[in-house]
């Protein structure tokens, strides 16, 4: 290499540096992606042995067929949960920002759901919901609350909201630590001239913390969102679709459809469904909350 | 200088990486010997990761002890199905492995014919696995649905004769629910234990061994008066009587298993090979009762059906050593007792298990279960049913005809765009 000029060699080590993640990214993300797109468009069933092309059927079959589609509808609680996980979250970021004694503690305690791996967590949580020997409904009796003692995951009225429970709990400290770290960020003396000029806490918490940390909302609110819509440890782990059905997501269905009907076709397709649902997501919410944000 | 140290670093990274990409799929180690001596070393792919060191181990032993040219190796896989189908679509699988749930018509793709072992009159099940009437898997056990019960807690109840009608049956549950009994154990949340009312109760409430298959020839293959509805009719007249436990909806497979030993359930319906696995928790085996399911009123004997185990062994067509493969799958047929902890796959070969005496004491009439045809499994795949997930919803419905029509439109539909 000694001929060449230092912008070139620069250039030449970039290159060799970037070879390898670069293939391997290749490899094993965009191409089985493109494959799936490709995939989504036939009737291919696992084996290689000879497929048809189908066009848009799959799609239309995701889209009409209300046992596929409609599953959605049993993920909004997960959606919902999030909504309040944010703002547990914010509220605990705050709270454990300002000077408290143990607040250390307090963060490690709320952070470890998030690093126990989450199908422990769910098989776990067996034990907790069990009807008859789990240890929420002891709870409730033992605090006097025998009438909310109940069956969690075999009521298909109840079994989404305890999930999404389950859910909030994992990840409330990881959105908690997100914020934490925003809110750090943050001058303080701009919390001082607020305090010269009469702003109690709450005044300043609403009209100075929150407007600065809307960038992270927003992360935080896709994370959520795209969260929700790919659910799919909780009920597999738990209830495997619940009561009849009842705690089926969009990706347990897919996985469903991949493995035990031997589909891969149609699960393709859905993958991809889910893809676009999320980047719509993703766009509605730049568009929504974007405009706040820039000022 | 830097600059050499920078040049050795890439080439260092760069040697490293690519020596990660290397192949790992080794292919079974040749040891010389020509494809028909029974030589070399196979491998074989199962899904029993609880033998692997103990059982195998003897297993490899005594095979090598009848051919001492040849050796065997196995290779244990968790999530068995899913991993072998994708090996096979691959096209690396080992020489000897259970075959996965692949249709019949693939079969030929990937295994070798095996009718040359001169196995296929003396072994049950030879169409399980075949195709155009080549048999190329080798069913390793065979399975008998019935009713394993715990003899004590009958007698605590006081049940002094093992019920063999259905209005007997529902008796017995009265009394072990009035001793504080849990008779049946259904472990209705698990889904998958119930499948003995989806589809051998039906068979045999019908006799009719083609029933499952069948059903390609109506629209509505679910009515609550035919075989289905009967038997699903059985599990939903416990439940509403109090026989299954507190909440179907949170129940514990292993926990039931224990509960069982201890007493607390009565009953499983559920296949033998639950029989060792009770054992080997613990349970005293002149404890464990078997006796057929009795699904009606009338007298007589009572219809049991019988069913391929779930592993079948096939030998893979491009195995190095063919012969050497083809020997090991008979001598595991013949020779291993593999299937020791199910019924006999030979014909003529005799149950281990104790319970078998007191099963046929009741002298029931065997039915050989006929596999699903591809026609058959085209449809439910189409139409994504699961046949557990009926049972359930039957239990659960207000309504249940409401569920046989929801699935009965599944169904026609499915079939009418199979036919396509």
């Amino acid at each position: 290499m000694g001929g060449l000029s230092y912008p070139a060699q620069k250039k030449i080590v970039l290159a060799l540096f970037l070879l390898v993640p670069l293939t391997l990214l290749g490899m094993f993300t965009y191409y089985p992606a493109a494959r799936l797109v490709y995939l989504s468009f036939t009737d291919w069933d696992g084996l290689g042995s000879g497929m048809s092309f189908l066009g848009l059927d799959n799609y239309r079959e995701v889209f009409t067929n209300p046992d596929l589609f409609g599953v959605f509808l049993h993920q909004i609680p997960y959606a919902v949960g999030g909504i309040l996980q944010n703002i547990v979250a914010i509220g605990f970021a705050v709270i454990l920002n300002s000077t408290l004694k143990g607040r250390n503690a307090f963060r490690v305690l709320l952070f470890i759901p998030y690093i126990m791996n989450g199908v422990a967590v769910a098989f776990m949580f067996q034990y907790v919901f069990d009807t008859t020997g789990g240890s929420l409904n002891a709870l409730l009796g033992a605090i006097g609350l025998e009438s909310l003692q109940q069956s969690w995951l075999g009521n298909a009225a109840i079994v989404n909201w305890a999930l999404a429970g389950v859910s909030v709990w994992r990840y409330l400290g990881y959105t908690m630590i997100i914020y934490l770290g925003a809110l750090q960020s943050l001058p303080s003396d701009m919390y001082e001239a607020a305090r010269i000029d009469g702003a109690n806490r709450f005044q300043s918490l609403w009209h100075l913390t929150l407007p600065s940390l809307s960038r992270i909302i927003q992360l935080n609110m896709f994370l959520t969102l795209s969260g929700a819509l790919a659910v799919f440890d909780l009920p597999f782990v738990l209830t495997k679709g619940g009561p009849a059905g009842a705690s089926e997501t969009f990706l347990l269905k897919t996985t469903e459809t991949a493995f035990q009907f031997n589909n891969y076709g149609l699960a393709s397709a859905m993958s991809v469904v889910l893809l676009l649902l999320t980047v719509l997501i993703l766009l509605g919410q730049n568009a929504a909350l974007g405009r706040k944000g820039r000022d | 200088m830097n600059r050499k140290w920078m040049l050795g670093a890439i080439a260092g990274v760069l040697a490293v990486s690519m020596a990660g990409c290397g192949g790992q799929n080794q292919p079974a180690a040749s040891d010389g010997g020509g494809e028909d001596s029974i030589s070399g070393t196979i491998t074989y792919l199962t899904n029993r990761t609880d033998l692997i060191g103990n059982v195998y181990d003897d297993y490899a032993k005594r095979f090598n002890e009848k051919y001492p040219d040849a050796h065997v190796e196995f290779e244990a896989t968790i999530d068995y199905d899913k991993t072998a189908k994708m090996r096979l679509s691959s096209g690396d699988f080992p020489d000897v492995m259970n075959i996965p749930t692949i249709a019949n018509t693939e079969l030929p793709n990937y295994y070798a014919p095996l009718d040359d072992l001169g196995l296929t009159d003396s072994i049950r099940f030879p169409d399980y696995k075949s195709d155009g009437g080549v048999l190329y898997g080798m069913p390793s056990g065979v399975d008998v649905v019935g009713v394993v019960y715990n003899k004590q807690a009958f007698e605590k109840a006081g049940i002094d004769k093992v019920p063999t009608t259905l209005d007997e049956f529902y008796a017995a549950s009265e009394k072990l629910k009035a001793a504080g009994i849990i008779p049946l154990a259904s472990n209705f949340k698990d889904q998958w234990p119930v499948y003995p009312f989806a589809a051998e109760t039906p068979v045999a409430l019908s006799g009719n061994v083609d029933l499952s298959n069948e059903r390609v020839n109506t629209d509505t293959p679910y009515t609550l008066d035919g075989p289905y509805g009967q038997s699903m009719n059985i599990l939903r007249t416990m439940h509403e009587k109090g026989y299954l436990e507190a909440d179907i909806n949170s129940t514990n497979w292993e926990q039931s298993k224990k509960d069982v030993a201890s007493g607390k359930f009565a009953m499983f319906y559920l296949g033998e090979w639950i029989i060792p696995q009770l054992i080997d928790g613990g349970m005293a085996s002149e404890d464990i009762g078997f006796f057929p399911f009795p699904y009606d009123n009338e007298a007589g004997s009572r219809n049991v059906v019988l069913s391929p185990a779930s592993g079948a062994y096939g030998v893979n067509k491009n195995s190095e050593h063919l012969a050497t493969a083809k020997a090991f799958v008979k001598w595991m047929i013949e020779e291993s007792g593999a299937d020791a902890d199910m019924l006999p796959i030979l014909k003529d070969g005799k149950a281990q298990i104790a319970q078998m005496e007191e099963f046929d004491s009741y002298k029931p009439t065997y039915l050989e279960g006929k596999v699903d045809t591809a026609e058959a499994l085209a449809i439910v795949n189409k139409a994504q049913i699961v046949k557990e997930a009926i049972v359930q919803e039957f239990v659960l419905a207000d309504d249940p005809q409401e569920t046989f029509d929801k699935y009965n439109k599944m169904w026609a539909k499915a079939k009418s765009e199979v036919a396509k």
